[in-house]
This record gives C-alpha cells, sequence and structure tokens, in this order.
C-alpha cells in the first residue's frame, strides 16, 4: 500500500516541479497539491497499518488511478503520456494482489508466486519506462530549445527586417524629394533658357533695329534737306514770277509750281515723320550708355511715380493706389545715370502695385493700397524708400527675392528680373538695396546711394 | 574764301551748293567738295600756302576716318580751321574732336542755320 501511494506522491511531487518550466492552469496546481496530502496521509495511515486497512487500500488504488486518469486525460500534460504508463504494470500488479487476497486469501497463496514474478517484471517494465521518459524529455528539452532559439532568430531577423525596411523607406523618401528638386531646378533651367534666348533674340533684333535706323537715317537726311532747299527755291522763283510780263503759259507754270510746292511740302512733312520713328527707334535701342549726371532726385521720383501709376491703371487689372511722396526737399542734386535710375523707381513701384494687387484679391474691402516714396538726406548719403502696405514678403523668399528669374508671380506674368535688374542698376550706383518686410503688413525697399 | 567739305556721300556736294547758292552767286563764298580723306589733302596740297580756310569733315569714311584727316590737317596746315560733322554725336568722338583741334561739332542731320551762322561770321571776319 505504502508503494502505491509513493508512487502518487512522487509522480504529483514530479508534475508539480515540472509546472516551473511550463504554465500549467490554476486548477491542475490545485489537484496535485491535494493530491499529495492525501497520498501523504495514506502513507502515515499505511505505516501505522490503522484500520480499516482495505479501505484505505482501496482509496490509495483510486488515488493512483486518479493521478494516471489525470495524466493521461489532460491536454496539457499529455507530454508526460510514457510517464503516466510507468507505473501501471506495477499497479496492476498490486490491484491484483489487493483484489485476490481479498476476495480468497486460498488462492492466493496458490498464485503467490506468480504473482511476484509478475512485480518482477513489472518493476523492469517501469524502469525501462522511466528511461525512455528520460530520454524523451530530453528530447522534448532540446527540441523546446532548438525551437526557442529559432524563435529568438526569427525575431532578430523581423527587427532587422523591419529596420531595413524603414531605412529603404527613409532613402525612398529623400530620393523622391531630391528627384522632385532636381525636376524643379531642371524646369527652372528650362524656362531661364527659354528667357536667356528670348532675350538674346531681342537684343540682337535691338542692335538690328539701331543698325536698320542708323542706315535709314542718312538717306533720309537727303531726302529732307533737299525737299526743304526745293521748297525755299520755289518761294525765290515766286518772288521772280511777277517780274515776267503775264501770259497763259506763265499762268500754267505758276499753277504748275504751286503743286510742286505742295507736293514737296508733303514730302518734307512724311520725311520728319518717318526721321521722328528712326529716332525714337535709336533711343530705344540705345542701352546703358548713359552718363551719370547731377539730377533732381525728386523731380524724377516725381515724374516716374505718376507714370508708374498710369502706366498701370491704362494695362490690364488696374488697381485704386494712393501714392504718397515724402520728399526730402533741402536734397541736393545726386549724381546718378537718370535714365536708370527712372527703371528703379519703376520697378520698385510696379512691383508694390503687383503685391497689393494681389492682396486686394483676397483682403476685405476694409483694405486700402497704400505706396510711399520717401527721400532723405542723411548727409553723406541719400535714401530713397519705397514702401507698400501689400501682403508683405514670407521669410523663406525674402533672400531670393533680389536673384535673377526669381518670380512668384505665375505663369508668364513675371520675368523675374524686375527687382534684380533693379540691384544691379543701385549697384552700380555704388549704392545699397534693402529689403525690411513683415508679412501681412508691409514691404519696404530702402535705397541708400552715396552723394560724392 | 574758300571752304572745303570732306563726305563720302557725293549728294552733299548738291546739297551744300544749293543751300549757300546765293553766297556763292555773290562771289564771298567758294565752296569745294571732297570725297575721301586722301582727296581732301591732295586738294589741300595743290596749292602752297593752301587757299582753303576751313575744311568741314565728315567722321564716319571709308580709308581715312575724319578724326585721322583732323589731325593731319591740323599737324601740316595748321591756319586752317577744322570742323567736324557726324551722324554719331557720341561724347567719345567729341571729345576727341575737340582735343585734336577742331572748331566745332555739328551732328547730323546738320542745322544749316548753326552752319551758316558759322560761315558768316567767318565772312564777315575776312571783311
Amino acid at each position: 500500500m505504502i508503494l502505491i501511494n509513493l508512487i502518487s506522491l512522487s509522480l504529483l511531487y514530479y508534475l508539480k516541479k515540472s509546472s516551473g518550466a511550463r504554465e500549467f492552469p490554476e486548477h491542475l496546481h490545485r489537484y496535485f497539491k491535494y493530491g499529495m496530502i492525501a497520498a501523504g496521509v495514506l502513507i502515515a495511515l499505511g505505516i501505522v497499518h490503522a484500520p480499516p486497512e482495505i479501505l484505505f487500500e482501496l482509496l490509495s488504488f483510486v488515488l493512483v488511478g486518479a493521478v494516471v486518469y489525470l495524466m493521461l486525460n489532460t491536454p496539457e500534460l499529455s507530454y508526460l503520456k510514457t510517464l503516466a504508463i510507468t507505473p501501471l504494470p506495477i499497479i496492476g500488479v498490486r490491484l491484483l494482489e489487493y483484489v485476490i487476497k481479498t476476495l480468497s486469501p486460498a488462492i492466493f497463496d496458490i498464485v503467490e508466486n506468480y504473482l511476484d514474478a509478475a512485480g518482477v517484471f513489472a518493476f523492469i517494465w517501469a524502469v525501462t519506462m522511466w528511461l525512455n521518459h528520460r530520454k524523451q524529455m530530453k528530447e522534448i528539452e532540446i527540441e523546446r530549445i532548438i525551437t526557442k532559439e529559432q524563435e529568438r532568430q526569427l525575431r532578430t531577423t523581423e527587427e532587422q527586417k523591419n529596420q531595413l525596411e524603414t531605412l529603404v523607406a527613409e532613402r525612398t523618401k529623400e530620393i523622391l524629394s531630391q528627384k522632385e528638386e532636381l525636376q524643379y531646378a531642371l524646369d527652372h533651367l528650362r524656362s531661364t533658357q527659354e528667357q536667356l534666348i528670348q532675350q538674346e533674340k531681342l537684343a540682337s533684333l535691338g542692335q538690328l533695329t539701331a543698325g536698320i535706323a542708323h542706315e535709314i537715317k542718312n538717306p533720309l537726311n537727303f531726302v529732307n534737306n533737299f525737299s526743304e532747299l526745293s521748297v525755299d527755291f520755289l518761294q525765290e522763283i515766286s518772288e521772280e514770277m511777277p517780274k515776267i510780263p503775264d501770259s497763259p503759259e506763265k499762268e500754267n507754270i505758276l499753277d504748275l509750281l504751286e503743286n510742286v510746292k505742295s507736293n514737296l511740302g508733303k514730302i518734307r512733312h512724311h520725311g520728319s515723320r518717318a526721321d521722328s520713328i528712326v529716332r525714337s527707334m535709336l533711343m530705344h535701342s540705345r542701352g546703358g550708355s548713359g552718363t551719370m549726371d547731377p539730377t533732381d532726385l525728386n523731380a524724377l521720383i516725381r515724374e516716374y511715380s505718376n507714370l508708374a501709376f498710369h502706366g498701370m491703371r491704362a494695362n490690364p487689372n488696374p488697381i485704386n493706389v494712393d501714392i504718397q511722396l515724402s520728399l526730402d526737399e533741402t536734397l541736393p542734386k545726386v549724381k546718378l545715370n537718370a535714365e536708370d535710375f527712372s527703371r528703379v523707381i519703376l520697378n520698385l513701384l510696379k512691383n508694390a502695385f503687383d503685391a497689393m494687387r494681389d492682396k486686394l484679391a483676397t483682403a476685405g474691402s476694409d483694405y486700402k493700397a497704400r505706396v510711399e516714396v520717401r527721400t532723405q538726406d542723411l548727409g553723406d548719403k541719400v535714401l530713397v524708400e519705397v514702401e507698400d502696405n501689400g501682403p508683405g514678403v514670407p521669410d523663406h523668399i525674402k533672400d531670393k527675392l533680389l536673384m535673377p528669374f526669381f518670380t512668384t508671380k505665375k505663369g508668364t506674368e513675371g520675368t523675374g528680373l524686375g527687382l534684380s535688374i533693379t540691384h544691379d542698376i543701385v549697384n552700380s550706383h555704388e549704392g545699397t538695396l534693402e529689403i525690411s518686410t513683415e508679412e501681412g503688413k508691409f514691404t519696404r525697399f530702402t535705397i541708400l546711394l552715396p552723394k560724392r | 574764301m574758300k571752304i572745303l567739305f570732306v563726305d563720302d556721300e557725293r549728294d552733299v556736294e548738291d546739297l551744300f551748293r544749293q543751300k549757300f547758292r546765293k553766297e556763292i552767286r555773290s562771289g564771298k563764298l567758294e565752296l569745294a567738295f571732297a570725297f575721301s580723306g586722301q582727296e581732301a589733302l591732295e586738294l589741300l596740297s595743290t596749292d602752297n600756302p593752301p587757299k582753303f580756310v576751313y575744311v568741314f569733315s565728315d567722321i564716319n569714311m571709308p580709308g581715312m576716318s575724319g578724326l585721322e584727316l583732323l589731325e593731319e590737317i591740323k599737324s601740316r596746315f595748321p591756319l586752317i580751321q577744322v570742323s567736324m560733322i557726324s551722324a554719331y554725336g557720341d561724347q567719345e568722338n567729341y571729345d576727341k574732336a575737340m582735343s585734336s583741334g577742331a572748331k566745332g561739332f555739328f551732328t547730323k542731320p546738320v542745322d544749316f542755320d548753326s552752319l551758316k551762322k558759322e560761315i558768316s561770321s567767318l565772312i564777315e571776319d575776312r571783311d
């Protein structure tokens, strides 16, 4: 009886111990605990041979049967099948002994020897099964370690894969943005090239115009001079005519001379018309040949603000602008290239008008477009400021404003050269051009010119 | 009084002759024409000393330019006055002509009134 309970106890102890490595449900732990207590109690009872021994022996079989049953029928314990069947022959032999002893001690005496032999075989079986079980356990353990290792490797691989994927995604993004930048640069380059070609064409056209104008000028001078002379001569003739006696022929001659005179007048008239056209063609194609002369800057600003305003009003999309001139009347004459500097005033005002037109389109009706042009004598320098209350310039494009071909105007509205040329002209006057601006409030261009 | 005009345009002769018709008819003025700098120098050298008192020369001419002619005349015949007539009234030509000793500088189209004034002042000086 003690052996059976020891089997129960050791099985339960083994189960409880192996639960450290594997997670068993809570109720199994309870079973193990109560089972061990029961086995302990039954062992104690067996040692003291407490009656009724027959009942306790039966209970011992029930307990061991329950333990084996639990081991065979619980899914979590299915890996212990070999262990579960290890004690079965011993238990079977003992149970047979117990049943025969209880039912008929006489028969027990006869079969005792056989039962002993069966007990030995059962023991050998148990040892074999136990070794078998140990081997299995080891294999399972190895397998478990391998699986764990594989899982670990899998996890590492997964992690590396994820890292690589993020890296690839980052790189892809970088490449895409670089591609975008390059595309932008390419587009920019193309439009710049087109503009340059256009400019080149215009420049050669300008040279051609100047050449043609010059070539036409000389023959035209002859036409004009000779026609003028002939008119003078006809005048003299008509002064001489009264000295000739009247005759029908004389009358005819006078009549014809009158016609010739009128024709020459027409030649003279159209000749001078052509002359003025040629003259203005020459004036237009003449570039950058102006000289630095002492100039009344205030007068220049008055004239060209007026011109800029009326030019804007005459073009598509005119706007209402309040132009304020705050000119320092004590300003001395400044040495500058008036033709070039007038372009500075025109460009800056045109720029202001364009910016304020954009703001007028979005701002409410309370917004009143206003631009102020200031001059001031600063001692060794002269200040010229053009300030508008337009939309201002965002910080990120402020630095680009003076770059050639940079424009915020859409399509073909802007060449991107206005401010760049302005900057060049100011530079050629050894002056400085600065921009101060606040988004939504104002933009101010400040020019400082040396007096010299 | 003899004046020489130098211009590669031949019609200049007719133009000036007609313009100064009265002066020429009255004998106060005698005009001669040369169509290149070389020809002008030849004309000036025929008499010694030359009979010409004044030379009006174009600047842009094939061969010898008006400015070269000016320098040549000024070195060989310093007594003769020279004025330039040019279609290119630029500062550079003007400065060069003036520093080489030109008396006047006229731009084309020629303002005949000022030219006539210049010549009549010469005639008056001689009278």
